[in-house]
């Protein structure tokens, strides 16, 4: 299923979750749909294989121990984008804390830690794409990637992030203009 | 607006990133065995025996009861008062029946004056009490 499609809602699914004879079989198919564009959605945020395999092991546990709790009032893709972002952002400030690493000192931080992942292609033109993400603001960052790399819709993001659709379009714009002057500034 | 550049346009979508091999199939598999037994908060609710169905209207009773009670001990503890009367009182009656004793006892309108006329005509020097 594409980055797209998880956006259909499947009312069926939905169904599925609230019956309690079929919701542990619905939930499984849950995490059979999502978790690959959660894990993408976290891997580039945190930029490490073993952190984004903790953080989406996390967010699958966080939706089952609330599935209960979950209406549909938002769409089930919405809702576990939110917990998938939540777990990315809390765990990028708790490393802060840990590693007393400044808000300023946080973009070397995170070239360090691209520059440690074991599991990448070899792509040297994506290596310094995303050395040029990680010197985006962080919201800008999550904005950035949901566009350019999941091609989300501006709506769909403002569902997740809470933000309006022209302060995201603003965002994107302004992000790619920070890329473009870094891919310039290093060529 | 135009959104994505020339140097985007050239990368395409590739993140340069990857996973192990087969990570999303074991991911999925461990992820949905791993999944705790959810605690269903259906409770089995016995049936109410007959005392229970009761109760309330038992102690709802006690409590009027326990009330009323209070209110009869309070009447019974108040002393008991009858109005003074000459025919449920045979003492008073046989005192004013006695006109001696209206005489001396029973007057109203008693004034300095009407007393010291009565001391005066006992024989009593009225003179002495200055």
């Amino acid at each position: 299923m594409s980055g797209k499609d998880i956006f259909k809602e499947d009312a069926g699914l939905i169904a599925q979750l609230r019956d309690e004879t079929t919701y542990r079989e619905a939930f499984a198919t849950v995490i059979k749909i999502y978790s690959e564009p959660l894990y993408w959605q976290i891997r580039r945020m945190v930029n490490n294989h073993d952190d984004a395999n903790d953080l989406l092991q996390n967010t699958f546990m966080k939706a089952w121990s609330a599935i209960d709790n979950f209406r549909g009032d938002a769409k089930l893709s919405t809702w576990l984008y939110k917990i998938a972002i939540n777990e990315s952002v809390t765990f990028l400030e708790r490393e802060r804390r840990r590693l007393n690493i400044s808000i300023d000192d946080e973009e070397s931080h995170l070239i360090n830690t691209i520059e440690a992942d074991n599991y990448i292609d070899g792509d040297e033109l994506a290596l310094k794409l995303r050395k040029a993400i990680a010197t985006l603001p962080e919201k800008q960052r999550l904005v950035f990637n949901m566009k350019y790399f999941d091609e989300m819709k501006y709506e769909q993001m403002s569902e997740i992030l809470g933000t309006s659709v022209g302060a995201l379009k603003a965002s994107y714009h302004l992000a790619v203009k920070k890329i473009e002057q870094f891919f310039s500034d290093n060529d | 607006m135009k959104e994505d550049s020339d140097i985007l346009n050239k990368i395409g979508r590739k993140s340069g990133m990857t996973t192990p091999d087969g990570y999303f199939d074991n991911f999925v598999a461990q992820m949905t065995q791993a999944l705790p037994e959810k605690e269903t908060n259906i409770e089995s609710v016995a049936p109410k025996s007959t005392w229970q169905k009761i109760r309330p209207y038992v102690y709802m009773a006690a409590m009027f009861g326990g009330v009323w009670c209070m209110i009869k001990m309070f009447t019974m503890m108040t002393p008991e008062t009858q109005p003074l009367s000459f025919e449920n009182n045979q003492t008073l009656a046989e005192a004013v029946s006695d006109e001696t004793f209206v005489d001396d006892y029973y007057m109203d309108g008693v004034n300095e004056y009407d007393l010291m006329e009565d001391m005066y005509e006992d024989g009593f020097d009225i003179a002495s009490l200055y």
